[in-house]
C-alpha cells in the first residue's frame, strides 16, 4: 500500500513541493496508523470470525469496484455509470468456463479479467465518443443489453434461472480465509495500479482529458487511445472481483451481478472517499459498507429503501466526500465541484 | 385520420384474400399480422411518447436525469388502481386525480432534496435520484406488496375491427388520451407565462433571474410537471398493462431511449420516437421472440448513440446549450 509521503512528485518537481497546501504535520502519524492498519488487515482471519471476514471481504471487493469506477470518472472524467456489466460479465465468464469446460478457477479468472477488457476494446471506441449524461446512459445501456444477451442465452449461461458454480474445496472457515486474502490483494492491486495510473503518462494523459479534452487532442493527445485504455485497466479490475465474487457466491443469476445498484453503491463510495484520490475509495468503501452492515441486519423489510436513504444521505451531507477532511492527495482538480 | 389511414389497408388485402390459393393465403395472413404487431406498436408508442415527455422535460429544463421517473409513473398506477378497487371511479377520470398528487410529490421532493443537488454535477443527480428511486421501490412494496396489479374494465373486451385486424378500444382511448395530454403540455410550454418562464429558464437560467423569475420555483414547478405527467402515463399503463413496484426500472430506461432518440426537449421528437420504439418492440417480440422485448430498447438506445450522439431529430427549444 502506498504512503502518502512520497505522493508529492505527482504534479511538480519535489523541490517545491505543494507550496499552499498545509504542512502534513500528522505524516508519521498517518503512516504509522496505516501500518498498524495494514498488520491488522493481513492477520485478519487468525482473529476474525466467518461473518466478519465475509463483511470485510466485501468491503475490499466494493473498495475495487469504487476504483475502477476512480480511473475512468476520477481521472479520465467519464462517469462509466454503467461498470457493473464487467462486475456481471467476470462473473458469467468463470461460470460458463468452470461448468461447461471444467477449467479450474485460477484459468476462469484470469480469462475473466482478459475478456472484460476485450469488450471495452469493441464498444470503447464508439461510446467513447459520447459526453457526459450521454457516456452515463450509454454505459447503463450497455450493462442492460449484456444482462438480456446473457438472460435469453439460455443454452451456455442458465437464462434467467442462474448457474451454480462447483463448490470451492476445503471447509468454510478455511474458504472465508482464502476469499478474504484474494479479495485484500486484488485491492491492494488496484491501489497500486491506481498509483502507478497516476503518476505515469497514461494517466496524466488521462487528467488532461479529464480537464480540457478539446485542448488534449490539439496538443496532440490521441484521446480515443488513452481513454480507452483507462476504461480497459477499470474493466479488468471490476471484471476480477466479478469473477472471485461469483465463486465466492457459488451461484449467479443475471439481475443478481447485473444489478445497477452494484455500480451506484460503487459510484457512492467513490465520491465519498474523495474523486480522483488513489486512497479514497478504500476510505469510502469501509464507511459505506460498514454503514449498510450495521443498517442491514435490522432492517429486513426496508433495506432496499435504507440503502437509498443512506445514498441520499451521502451525496447531500459530503457532497464533496471525505478528500478534503482527511487531505487525501488527489490528482488534480476535482471533478465533482461546480 | 388513423382510422382512415388504417382501413386502407384492409382493402389492399381484400384483393389478395380473393385470390383462393393457399400461398397468397399464407402470406396475407403473415401480411395482416404485420399489420396487427404494426398498429399495436403504434398505440403503445403513444403511450410511451406520453411516458417519456416528462422525463424529457425535466432533463431539459434542470440537467436532472431523474432515475426516479419509472418509480412515478408506477406510484401513478397505484393511486389509480387503488380509488378504482375502493370506489370504483372509472380510472379516465382517475388521471388528473393521479397526476395532482405526482405534481405535489415532485414539487415537494425537489423543494426538500433536489434543489440541493440542481447546480451540482452530473454523478450527484444521479446517484441521489437513483437512491430516491430505491426508496420509493421499497415504500410501493410496502404499501402495496409486490403482487401483480392490473385494473380489468368492464369494457375491455370491446375491440374495433378493420377488416381482419383488431384493435381494442381501450388502446385507442388509451392512445388518444396520451397524445392529448402531451400536447396540453405542448400548449402550456408555449402559451402560457408559466411556460414561456420555464423556456426562458432553460435557455439561459441567469438572464431568467436577472429578468425576475425565480428559477429556483421554476425548477420546482418543472420538476411537478415532470412527476405529474409521469403520474398521468402511470393511470394509463394500469388500464392496459399488469404491474409490480419494479416495473418502472425498465420504464425509466425506455424513456430515456425516446429522449435520445426524439432529442431533448423536442415533443413531436418523442412522439415519433415513442411510436418508433413501441413498433420495434412489437416487431422483436411478435415475429422474433417476447424474450427480447426489453432488450430492445438497449440495443436501440447503444445504436442512436453511436450513430447520431445528438439524437435523430436534435433538439428542439429546451437547453440545447446544458447537454
Amino acid at each position: 500500500m502506498p504512503t502518502p509521503k512520497s505522493n508529492h512528485s505527482l504534479r511538480k518537481p519535489p523541490s517545491h513541493c505543494a507550496p499552499g497546501r498545509p504542512a502534513p504535520t500528522g505524516a508519521a502519524l498517518i503512516a504509522l496508523l496505516l501500518l498498524l492498519a495494514s498488520l491488522l488487515l493481513l492477520t485478519g482471519p487468525s482473529f476474525l470470525n466467518g461473518y466478519w471476514l465475509r463483511v470485510l471481504s466485501n468491503i475490499f471487493m466494493y473498495a475495487v469496484l469504487a476504483q475502477g469506477i476512480n480511473l475512468m470518472a476520477g481521472y479520465t472524467g467519464y462517469p462509466a455509470f454503467g461498470n457493473v456489466v464487467f462486475f456481471g460479465l467476470g462473473g458469467y465468464v468463470t461460470a460458463v468456463l468452470m461448468v461447461k469446460l471444467n477449467a479450474s478457477f485460477g484459468v476462469a479468472a484470469v480469462a475473466a479479467t482478459l475478456l472484460c477488457p476485450l469488450l471495452v476494446l469493441l464498444v470503447g471506441p464508439p461510446l467513447l465518443r459520447l459526453k457526459g449524461h450521454y457516456f452515463a446512459i450509454a454505459t447503463l445501456g450497455l450493462n442492460e443489453a449484456v444482462k438480456e444477451v446473457v438472460s435469453n442465452a439460455t443454452s451456455v449461461t442458465g437464462g434467467g434461472m442462474g448457474i451454480s458454480l462447483p463448490l470451492p474445496p476445503g471447509d468454510a472457515a478455511a474458504n472465508a480465509a482464502w476469499f478474504y486474502y484474494l479479495f485484500l490483494g486484488v485491492m491492494l492491486l488496484s491501489t497500486w495500479i491506481t498509483w502507478e495510473f497516476g503518476r505515469r503518462r497514461l494517466g496524466i494523459a488521462c487528467r488532461a482529458i479529464r480537464d480540457n479534452e478539446t485542448k488534449s487532442e490539439a496538443s496532440g493527445l490521441y484521446t480515443t487511445r488513452y481513454k480507452t485504455t483507462a476504461w480497459m485497466i477499470s474493466a479488468a479490475m471490476t471484471g476480477a472481483v466479478g469473477s472471485i465474487n461469483a465463486y465466492r457466491m457459488t451461484y449467479i443469476d443475471p439481475s443478481a451481478v447485473f444489478d445497477m445498484a452494484i455500480a451506484v453503491k460503487g459510484f457512492v463510495i467513490f465520491l465519498l472517499g474523495g474523486a480522483g484520490t488513489v486512497l479514497g475509495p478504500i476510505v469510502g468503501a469501509f464507511f459505506v459498507e460498514s454503514l449498510q452492515t450495521l443498517t442491514w441486519s435490522k432492517l429486513l423489510n426496508w433495506h432496499l429503501g435504507a440503502m437509498g436513504l443512506i445514498i441520499m444521505l451521502v451525496i447531500v451531507l459530503f457532497p464533496n466526500g471525505f478528500r478534503d477532511d482527511l487531505r487525501l492527495r488527489s490528482h488534480g482538480a476535482p471533478p465533482i465541484s461546480n | 385520420m388513423r382510422r382512415r389511414g388504417a382501413s386502407t389497408v384492409p382493402g389492399g388485402n381484400r384483393n389478395q384474400s380473393g385470390v383462393f390459393r393457399p400461398s397468397p393465403r399464407a402470406t396475407h395472413a403473415l401480411s395482416v399480422l404485420t399489420l396487427q404487431v404494426i398498429l399495436s406498436g403504434v398505440l403503445l408508442g403513444g403511450l410511451y411518447a406520453c411516458m417519456a415527455i416528462g422525463f424529457s422535460v425535466v432533463w431539459g429544463v434542470t440537467n436532472i436525469i431523474n432515475l426516479a421517473h419509472g418509480s412515478m409513473i408506477i406510484i401513478g398506477a397505484y393511486i389509480t388502481w387503488m380509488l378504482w378497487t375502493r370506489f370504483g371511479i372509472d380510472p379516465f377520470l382517475l388521471v388528473p386525480v393521479a397526476s395532482a398528487a405526482l405534481f405535489v410529490l415532485g414539487y415537494l421532493l425537489y423543494r426538500v432534496l433536489l434543489h440541493r443537488v440542481a447546480v451540482a454535477s452530473l454523478f450527484m443527480t444521479l446517484i441521489l435520484t437513483f437512491g430516491l428511486d430505491r426508496v420509493l421501490v421499497n415504500i410501493n412494496l410496502e404499501v402495496f406488496s409486490a403482487d401483480v396489479r392490473a385494473i380489468t374494465l368492464p369494457y375491455a373486451d370491446r375491440v374495433l375491427e378493420l377488416g381482419e385486424i383488431r384493435l381494442p378500444y381501450i388502446r385507442i382511448a388509451v392512445f388518444c388520451m396520451a397524445l392529448l395530454l402531451t400536447f396540453m403540455l405542448h400548449l402550456f410550454m408555449n402559451h402560457t407565462r408559466v411556460g414561456q418562464g420555464i423556456r426562458a429558464t432553460a435557455q439561459n437560467a441567469r438572464a431568467a433571474n436577472v429578468l425576475g423569475i425565480d428559477t429556483r420555483r421554476v425548477y420546482a414547478i418543472t420538476f411537478g410537471i415532470g412527476a405529474a405527467m409521469a403520474g398521468a402515463a402511470g393511470s394509463l399503463i394500469a388500464m392496459v398493462y399488469s404491474f409490480t413496484p419494479v416495473t418502472g426500472d425498465s420504464l425509466t430506461m425506455k424513456a430515456f431511449v425516446i429522449v435520445v432518440l426524439g432529442g431533448l426537449g423536442s415533443m413531436h421528437g418523442a412522439i415519433i420516437a415513442g411510436i418508433v420504439l413501441g413498433v420495434a418492440e412489437n416487431i422483436v417480440s411478435g415475429l422474433i421472440s417476447p424474450g427480447y422485448r426489453d432488450a430492445v430498447s438497449f440495443f436501440l438506445l447503444l445504436a442512436i448513440l453511436v450513430v447520431r450522439p445528438r439524437g435523430v431529430f436534435g433538439s428542439r427549444y429546451l437547453a440545447d446549450a446544458k447537454i
